[in-house]
């Protein structure tokens, strides 16, 4: 039975050649599907992986209780040493606990393209560098506390006007000059960073937003979060830094996922019928071939397989094919939306999802034709012209 | 219109082939519909953006937002004519997933967007009743309300005097949807906000809303109340309401993204008809011949080659915005709670762009075999050694 469904499809695959442009439908139809799918799952997958990134789950966020973004969260003076202090937080070689406090403001920003947006300005307090090991200089010098001064993220230099070293920002108190540029590798890359204190001065604000912390052991969570939330003086959330950051990057990048899928579904539909047309063709062109091979003794499942794989073959190159132009055109490449800077991304995973919807298309749009090819009676393909 | 049952017998010739052709240039033009579609609301939504209107809001955000004080200021530079002022009760019902956002607007809201479907009668009520909010269709349908009835909801971000987070509201009127609140809209009493915040926050705004006496200044205004307050406790970003409403300044490029979307479908649908097209031609070239012996022209010929090309492409995508407008309007939002998301609209110029591309699919598809016709020896093909 196997060497039958492998000498039956081994002349199929022949055989292709003469109907190459035919064949090809398959091939352009899930090409086209699959870029398409691919492109879009890009956004979602690099905005995900910029938010997976940053959330790192050895830290802890502290926020205002039941606030939902770090923006709409404050922490006033006096609650900051006392969360700093509590249980379970990490300390660095000084002994001081690993705890930053942060500022999270809003600035307009030009996009190079003209457009206008708005970036977060982070606060960075003393330890803020110290709790985020990811923070890497690229040129110019770190801004020194106390100073009015900014560093830009490697993303925001490239995706926004006047971020390069001497450029200078205009805050609420004057021009604050950009003095460095640092990556994180993560959602970071997209703002600009400054020193805490200096900030709240500038800005008039009187509380931070958020406290985060560095975790004694990934463990140590429970013990950090029962000695805040039991405290009467503090009415904060305390909350995983990964699983924070899952649940703000959830709406964004569960819309974006939702109109990829409806895309390619739209589109592998339009290409299942394109599929189906190919291979009914395909039978008909060689029934008086199959009808030979049957006439031999070659039995009908091998003869119903061939048609199946052909299309599997098929689909699967048109599938690989559109990834590979999904992944030349948008793997690496910066993209923005909304306040997030990220990198479009076409991993592995997704050419393997490629792939499976392919195969999916394949079977379907190969079942039937299959069907009529290993039906047909004997006699009638002979005969036919 | 004599050779149109000429031209159908050919399509009907093999009819799962023309009817799966067919079906698969009609889902390529679905999507079509709606990418292309979508392009057009997005137009929509900024063609139907004032050019008269400035939005207004801190510079650098601000959780409690910015002294009221600014509305009255503002009012009094030259080229402005109104300015409303408005805050936010962001949060959600019952549970964090059910979000909620209130716009709590003051009594010059009206006056500033003079356009909305709200009459005097409703924003007197609202302006009479602290508690009271007018709420559009389709908020009234998500959450089951009407006239009368109380609207209880939690936002954990807002200090209120009385050290609790929920807000209580009562409903109305059901008003009419407004153009850009594509997911419907809530509106509150400011004064409720105002007096219900903890004493330090209150006499302060979120947005400032303003009209200009002259549009073609509109701009201008904008660029000359942020200069104004550039030195000051509270800069300002202002915003043109076409800027605000452009989607250009969303980042992400929705526009040629949709562009690429369609591009894709049309060339899965050219390559397919195409190849139909070329397989029907090789597999009647006797029968072209015929033709030709009998009387026919090389253009008559070609031209029933671009009609057999044409029929199929055009009723497909005929079809198939059909099938995006009828999506389109049987689905009327998604997103719903988290923002909305704009429906496309399948407007004629839709319609009108996607005939034209069905149309050059079926010239490119035809050109080939066309050519081949042209030169085709009809006494070779006539005995069939083609």
């Amino acid at each position: 039975m196997l060497r039958q469904i492998f000498i039956v499809s081994a002349l199929n695959f022949r055989s292709l050649k003469g109907r190459f442009w035919q064949s090809m439908v398959i091939v352009v139809g899930l090409g086209a599907t699959i870029g398409v799918l691919l492109s879009m799952m890009s956004m979602t997958v690099g905005l995900r992986a910029a938010y997976d990134r940053v959330g790192d789950p050895g830290r802890a966020i502290v926020v205002s209780k039941g606030a939902d973004s770090e923006g709409g969260s404050s922490v006033s003076r006096d609650n900051a040493p006392i969360i700093s202090d509590a249980p379970g937080v990490a300390k660095d070689v000084d002994g001081k606990p690993l705890a930053d406090r942060q500022l999270n403001i809003g600035v307009p920003v030009l996009r190079t393209n003209g457009s206008r947006g708005y970036t977060t300005m982070r606060g960075f307090g003393p330890k803020g560098v110290a709790v985020r090991p990811e923070f890497h200089m690229v040129k110019g010098r770190m801004f020194q506390a106390g100073k009015r001064e900014l560093m830009v993220g490697a993303g925001a230099q490239s995706m926004f006007r006047n971020m390069q070293i001497g450029d200078n920002v205009i805050l609420p108190d004057g021009n604050w000059p950009i003095v460095g540029v640092f990556t994180t590798g993560d959602i970071l890359d997209g703002q600009l960073v400054g020193d805490t204190e200096t900030m709240l001065t500038a800005f008039h604000r009187t509380a931070y937003n958020s406290i985060l912390v560095r975790l004694a052991s990934r463990d140590s969570l429970d013990t950090f979060k029962k000695a805040l939330t039991t405290n009467p003086a503090l009415s904060v959330t305390v909350e995983r830094h990964s699983d924070w950051y899952k649940k703000i990057s959830g709406q964004s990048t569960r819309i974006l996922a939702i109109l990829a899928y409806v895309v390619g579904f739209v589109m592998a539909i339009g290409a299942l019928f394109g599929c189906l047309n190919t291979m009914y063709a395909a039978v008909s062109t060689r029934a008086r071939e199959i009808a030979t091979l049957r006439a031999l003794g070659y039995g009908a499942f091998p003869v119903a397989v061939s048609v199946i794989l052909e299309a599997v073959v098929l689909s699967v190159a048109g599938a690989l094919s559109g990834a590979a132009i999904a992944w030349l055109l948008n793997d690496g490449r910066q993209a923005t939306w909304g306040v997030n800077i990220f990198h479009l991304s076409v991993p592995p995973a997704m050419v393997g999802l490629g792939v499976g919807w392919a195969i999916v298309v394949a079977l379907l749009g190969g079942i039937l034709p299959s069907i009529r090819a290993a039906r047909r009676p004997v006699v009638e393909a002979l005969r036919a012209t | 219109m004599k050779y149109i049952p000429l031209v159908w017998a050919a399509i009907m010739r093999k009819p799962t082939r023309a009817v799966l052709t067919l079906l698969s240039v009609m889902v390529a033009f679905t999507l079509f519909g709606l990418t292309i579609g979508m392009n057009a609301t997005f137009a929509k939504f900024y063609e139907m953006a004032h050019n008269d209107r400035i939005w207004t809001q801190q510079r650098f955000g601000g959780a409690s937002g910015m002294p009221k004080a600014l509305a009255a200021q503002i009012a009094n530079m030259p080229g402005v004519s109104q300015v409303s002022g408005m805050g936010f009760v962001g949060g959600y019902k019952g549970d964090p997933k059910n979000r909620v956002f209130i716009w709590m607007v003051d009594d010059q809201m009206g006056k500033v967007f003079n356009e909305w479907e709200i009459t005097p009668q409703q924003w007197a009520k609202l302006r009479t009743d602290r508690q009271g909010i007018l709420i559009s269709r389709i908020q009234a349908g998500r959450w089951h309300l009407k006239p009368g009835d109380t609207f209880t909801m939690t936002s954990p971000g807002l200090k209120k005097a009385d050290g609790t987070n929920t807000w209580t509201f009562h409903v109305l009127e059901v008003t009419n949807e407004i153009s850009f609140a594509t997911d419907g809209f809530m509106m509150g009493n400011y004064d409720y906000w105002d007096k219900s915040r903890v004493l330090a926050d209150q006499g302060k705004v979120v947005q400032l809303f303003i009209k200009t006496a002259n549009p073609d200044q509109t701009a201008a205004l904008a660029q000359r109340i942020d200069a104004s307050y550039a030195n000051s406790a509270t800069p300002l970003q202002s915003t043109t309401e076409k800027a605000a409403l452009d989607i250009s300044n969303s980042g992400l490029d929705f526009i040629t993204i949709d562009r690429e979307i369609a591009l894709a479908g049309m060339f899965m649908v050219l390559f397919l008809t195409a190849n139909g097209i070329a397989q029907a031609v090789r597999e009647r070239f006797a029968e072209f011949a015929t033709l030709k012996t009998i009387g026919f022209s090389d253009w008559g010929v070609i031209g029933l080659v671009f009609a057999e090309a044409a029929i199929p492409s055009i009723l497909g995508a005929a079809l198939g915005v059909g099938i995006a407008q009828i999506i389109a309007s049987l689905v009327p939002r998604v997103g719903q709670g988290i923002g909305g998301f704009p429906m496309p609209r399948v407007t004629g110029d839709v319609v009108l762009y996607a005939m034209a591309c069905a149309a050059l699919v079926a010239l490119i598809s035809s050109a080939l075999p066309a050519l081949r016709l042209k030169r085709m020896d009809i006494a070779t093909a006539l005995s069939g050694r083609t």
